[in-house]
């Protein structure tokens, strides 16, 4: 249980599931926490590779403690952006946003 | 900075000709809105011009031969083109007399423009115009010379289009420079074929080669007559004259730079200045002689008939020019400038006077400036008698000694045709002169005094009496005066001026001209003395007897015969010949041929290029089917496939 496939494993299905999230939910909040759900995925897959191949220099956590700052900075744009949305469609249901429709 | 401390000569030319265009610079850029500031500037500067001209006239008048200032321009192979300053006798002349005439007109303009819109703008094309004319005159290459040229056309259509909201005013504007145009065409061939033949433009170098056969006759001829075409069109001779009278839209003070000194000079003097060359050319003078004279009758047959007091100017300005040119083709190179010289001064003294009774009475026709009582005004009236006399060539005055020279000249010609026009000319110039000036001076009937019928009447007489004596009328009067002192003059300096002038050309041509000299002054032709005045004087009996005398009937022997009249009023009907070309050969059929190559086959194409353009476009939009996950999930998918290869 306590090896490294294991966590692969997890993380690789966290990512399918953020990555259909993404693909496939209309709400544009759904499809932002879906990316945070990939975001972790990848987190996961650095503490473990950390963890099990390489645990002397913490060079896998620091960069986990980058991908939250990074994550953090993401969902403050992503905010704002589905917020501009919402004030010009009144809607955050990203069907309405068709305007480059060819 | 030594280099100008140890040559005076080169600071002050370079001072004197490029100030009035620092003026223009500054009045556009920093000055428009400031009219008193900029007319302050703007006189200065070609005040200063005017100094340094006169120091170099004198520092260099005993110079032993001509002053060359130079740097190679252009030089490739056999193109030779020089840039620089060409110091001679003959550009030194000019340049004095396009100063002075500049700086008098710019003082007389402060009182005649004095509260026009457009003061800051009016004087800084004028000195724009003083400052190319000027560098035109002492440009050391033909090239040089062609570019200051260009520029003094482009100054004479902004000041005759000067009042560009009159329809009239920017035709008259447009046609100028379009006229002088179709001429700089042959001019600018001309340069090209002798870049071609001889490669080099400098202005001595290419007298010389002329005059020591170094060129064939052949290219000689072509390039002379070429050049001579843009003489035609700047100096408004036949068949491009009519522009000059339709040049009057301008303000009066911009026509008496125009007549006198500067744009229809520049034909006549670039003539002199390569006149060595032109007279290696027997065929080229003789073309051109035959053109000025044309130029000159024509041009006073259509002064006899108008009543517009500049038009008459005009035209007798083109009939002066012509006789310019025909004295330079005749072989007389002294005669011809010494005639420029002196009618630049009395021709600026006409149109001087009479915009001083254009502003006083608001019209242009003479009969109603002598009803309106135009002898009281004793200044200009006295001023224009004396201008009058000196084109009429009446002793004492500068156009008596001037046009004997010209008269001289002719008189050398074995074919006395020649002589007999330029004698008829004089006539007839001295009859279009005073049929105006009897028309001011002697009304018919009297003048009518004006009674002022209401108060507002008054206040506008009380108005016009303080401009009289204030200082706007002498800032008209004082140049008048100068001038009218200088036509008195210019007459006596001929000796000294004549050999002066004879240092400027060089030594193998020297003989020719001080013989010709010789022979046109007393030298076997005192009859020609004679012949010459009493021209002019029947010319002014004729017209006191038919405008002058109390029971005159004041139509003139042209009334008599309307068809004539017609003939001469309409100018020849060159205008309506120019036209009808225009409209039959130009506008039917080279432009409807160029209208369709616009319209079809250059909008044409362009339009297919974006009918094309669009309907590809079409073609493939529905990939953008605006919806973001369906790119999202191609995105990820194309990842997926590019992964699955590279890592398989």
């Amino acid at each position: 249980m306590n090896n490294l496939n294991t966590y692969l494993i997890i993380s690789a299905f966290l990512f399918s599931l953020g990555l259909l999230g993404v693909l496939q939910r209309r709400n544009l909040i759904g499809m932002l926490i879906s990316i945070e759900l990939m975001l972790n995925a990848a987190n996961l897959n650095f503490m473990a590779f950390n963890r099990f191949l390489s645990p002397e220099p913490f060079v896998g956590q620091i960069i986990a403690l980058f991908i939250m700052g990074l994550a953090a900075a993401e969902a403050a744009i992503g905010l704002s952006i589905i917020l501009a949305l919402f004030r010009k469609l009144h809607s955050i249901n990203i069907e309405r946003a068709q305007k480059l429709k060819g | 900075m030594e280099v100008f401390s140890r040559d005076p000569v080169l600071l002050a030319t370079i001072l004197g000709t490029s100030l009035p265009f620092l003026s223009m610079a500054t009045i556009l850029i920093f000055t428009r809105h400031y009219p008193m500031l900029s007319s302050r500037i703007s006189v200065s500067a070609i005040g200063f011009s005017l100094v340094s001209a006169i120091f170099l006239l004198v520092k260099l008048a005993c110079a032993p031969g001509p002053i060359r200032y130079e740097t190679g321009w252009l030089s490739s192979g056999l193109l030779h083109v020089p840039f620089g300053y060409f110091l001679d006798p003959l550009s030194l002349l000019m340049l004095t007399i396009v100063a002075a005439v500049a700086f008098l007109v710019q003082v007389y303009s402060l009182g005649y423009m004095a509260g026009d819109p457009g003061y800051s703008r009016y004087y800084a094309f004028q000195s724009l115009f003083a400052w190319a004319m000027m560098n035109m005159v002492i440009a050391s290459s033909m090239l040089q010379l062609f570019i200051f040229w260009e520029l003094v056309g482009l100054a004479s259509y902004l000041l005759i289009g000067f009042y560009y909201e009159k329809q009239s005013a920017s035709q008259a504007g447009k046609k100028a420079f379009v006229m002088t145009r179709v001429g700089d065409v042959g001019f600018f061939l001309g340069l090209i074929i002798l870049t071609i033949g001889y490669g080099n433009l400098g202005i001595s170098d290419l007298n010389t080669a002329a005059s020591t056969h170094v060129l064939s006759q052949n290219l000689i001829t072509l390039s002379a007559l070429l050049i001579f075409c843009g003489v035609v069109g700047k100096s408004a001779q036949f068949p491009l004259l009519t522009w000059l009278p339709d040049a009057m839209e301008g303000p009066t003070p911009v026509s008496a730079l125009l007549h006198s000194a500067t744009m229809v000079a520049a034909g006549v003097y670039v003539f002199s200045r390569i006149f060595p060359f032109f007279s290696a050319s027997p065929d080229a003078m003789a073309v051109a002689l035959a053109i000025g004279t044309v130029t000159m009758l024509l041009a006073s047959t259509m002064a006899m008939v108008t009543f517009d007091l500049k038009q008459v100017w005009a035209y007798s300005t083109i009939s002066q020019l012509g006789l310019m040119v025909m004295a330079l083709a005749a072989g007389g190179y002294f005669a011809g400038v010494y005639h420029l010289t002196t009618h630049a001064g009395f021709k600026a003294l006409l149109f001087l006077c009479s915009g001083i009774f254009i502003h006083q009475y608001h019209t242009n026709d003479m009969r109603v400036i002598g009803k309106q009582g135009g002898r009281k005004l004793l200044i200009p009236m006295t001023c224009i008698i004396v201008g009058a006399l000196a084109l009429s060539g009446v002793f004492p005055l500068s156009g008596f000694f001037s046009k004997e020279a010209v008269l001289g000249a002719l008189a050398e010609n074995s074919n006395p045709i020649w002589l007999l026009a330029g004698l008829f000319g004089a006539f007839l110039t001295a009859y279009y002169s005073f049929r105006l000036i009897f028309f001011i001076l002697c009304p018919q009937g009297g003048i009518e005094e004006k009674h002022p019928v209401d108060e507002m009447d008054a206040h506008v007489k009380q108005e016009h009496a303080e401009e009289h004596h204030g200082y706007l009328f002498w800032a008209m009067a004082i140049p008048v005066m100068i001038l009218s002192a200088l036509t008195l003059v210019l007459g006596f300096v001929e000796h000294p001026l004549e050999n002066f002038m004879a240092g400027g050309i060089p030594t193998h041509h020297m003989q020719g001209v001080q013989h010709a000299a010789e022979q046109a002054h007393g030298g076997g032709h005192s009859w020609l003395l004679i012949a010459g005045v009493s021209a002019g004087l029947l010319g002014i009996a004729l017209a006191w007897f038919e405008f002058g005398r109390k029971k005159a009937a004041r139509v003139g022997f042209l009334g008599r015969f309307p068809t004539i009249w017609k003939l001469f009023e309409r100018r020849w009907f060159m205008d309506d010949f120019f036209r009808k070309t225009l409209d039959r050969f130009v506008y039917a059929g080279l432009t409807r041929i160029f209208t369709m190559n616009d319209r079809r086959i250059i909008d044409g194409g362009i339009d297919g290029i974006c009918f094309f353009t669009e309907a590809g476009g079409r073609l493939f939009s529905f990939l953008q089917s605006g919806m973001l996950q369906y790119n999202l999930l191609i995105m990820v998918l194309a990842a997926g496939v590019a992964i699955l290869f590279f890592l398989v």
